[in-house]
């Protein structure tokens, strides 16, 4: 039982890591000049990392905006 | 179409006949008019109909952004 | 709190800009959002809205199912010839994963709301609106006063509730 809640710890800690590079390495000026669709989604994935819903919230393919959080300078992290 | 309750088809031929009635009432014609034509006739149909996804289709607009022209700016209450 | 929900546009764009739209998790574990409503959503608030509930988990994204879409279609098709107002697809399909999943349908739409009334085949499945929705939160005393938050959300949502919808509630109005 021990062993599952320091492996959830350490988990936690890894996303939030994660986030926090996302956030350092996005490229704010790009994601602001962004309709609302797509800025809201870019935001939403920094902040999770989760790309399904993200592409869903675009309303795009997940490839697709694979490419647009390139293009974001959002990593691929987590 | 087999089955379907012909009572409760009329209660709602009703209702929806009262709704297009309140939005008409409600509604701030002056504004409307003031619209460029795709918009204007855009809201006269939601008015008319409440069917806002051909509203906002006509005006090409998304949904909400839409329903939100029509009920902040145009006086247009949501009535079904 | 009972079990889930599927949300259709007309419901989320006017649950987005009342501002106790939290409490709609008192009463649903998760609020599942079709694909196709999703995709009809651009503005920002309900966006945003739809962006922090995915973030806790209280939200999801229900794909299509392509048994459940044919359904819609046709339910779509079968409401097309009667004098009320069409079902359109993004609703049809809620309607059809509410009875399949046993979901809670949520929706403002009049065709949707017409067609449990009076299509056999949807009788069982449970739709509120968001009239309903405060209603039960204000019974499990999540809300003071019924009639004060009807008061506020109309506000809030330029909805307007007739008094043919609030005739049910009239002892608590």
């Amino acid at each position: 039982m021990e062993e599952v809640g320091a492996k959830l710890r350490w988990w936690v800690e890894y996303f939030e890591e994660a986030k926090k590079t996302r956030r350092k390495y996005a490229n704010w000026e790009f994601i602001k000049s962004q309709p609302p669709k797509i800025r809201v989604a870019l935001e939403y994935f920094i902040e999770v990392g989760d790309l399904y819903n993200a592409a869903k919230l675009a309303g795009m393919s997940m490839e697709e905006f694979n490419e647009l959080r390139i293009r974001a300078g959002i990593p691929s992290v987590g | 179409m087999s089955g379907v309750d012909e009572g409760k088809l009329r209660e709602w031929v009703e209702r929806l006949r009262e709704a297009r009635e309140i939005r008409r009432k409600y509604a701030n014609w002056e504004f409307i008019k003031s619209l460029p034509p795709k918009l204007r006739v855009a809201l006269e149909y939601f008015v008319e109909t409440g069917d806002f996804r051909t509203a906002a289709a006509m005006a090409e607009m998304g949904v909400d952004e839409f329903v939100d022209l029509a009920r902040y700016r145009a006086g247009i209450p949501l009535v079904y | 709190m009972s079990a889930n929900a599927v949300a259709d546009s007309s419901f989320l764009i006017d649950w987005a800009k009342y501002s106790r739209s939290k409490l709609l998790f008192k009463l649903f574990e998760v609020v599942f959002i079709p694909e196709s409503v999703l995709a009809e959503l651009r503005s920002e608030k309900t966006l945003t809205w739809v962006a922090q509930g995915l973030e806790v988990g209280r939200l999801a994204v229900l794909p299509e199912f392509p048994d459940a879409s044919r359904e819609a279609l046709q339910l779509v098709s079968r409401s097309r010839r009667l004098p009320v107002r069409a079902v359109d697809y993004p609703e049809a399909y809620c309607m059809v994963i509410g009875r399949e999943l046993g979901y809670t349908v949520l929706t403002e739409n009049g065709g949707a709301l017409a067609v449990r009334d009076y299509d056999p085949a949807f009788a069982g499945v449970e739709v509120l609106r968001a009239l309903d929705v405060l209603y039960r939160l204000w019974r499990l005393g999540h809300l003071e006063s019924f009639k004060e938050e009807l008061k506020l959300y109309e506000h809030e949502t330029k909805r307007l509730y007739t008094s043919r919808d609030l005739a049910k509630y009239g002892d608590a109005l």
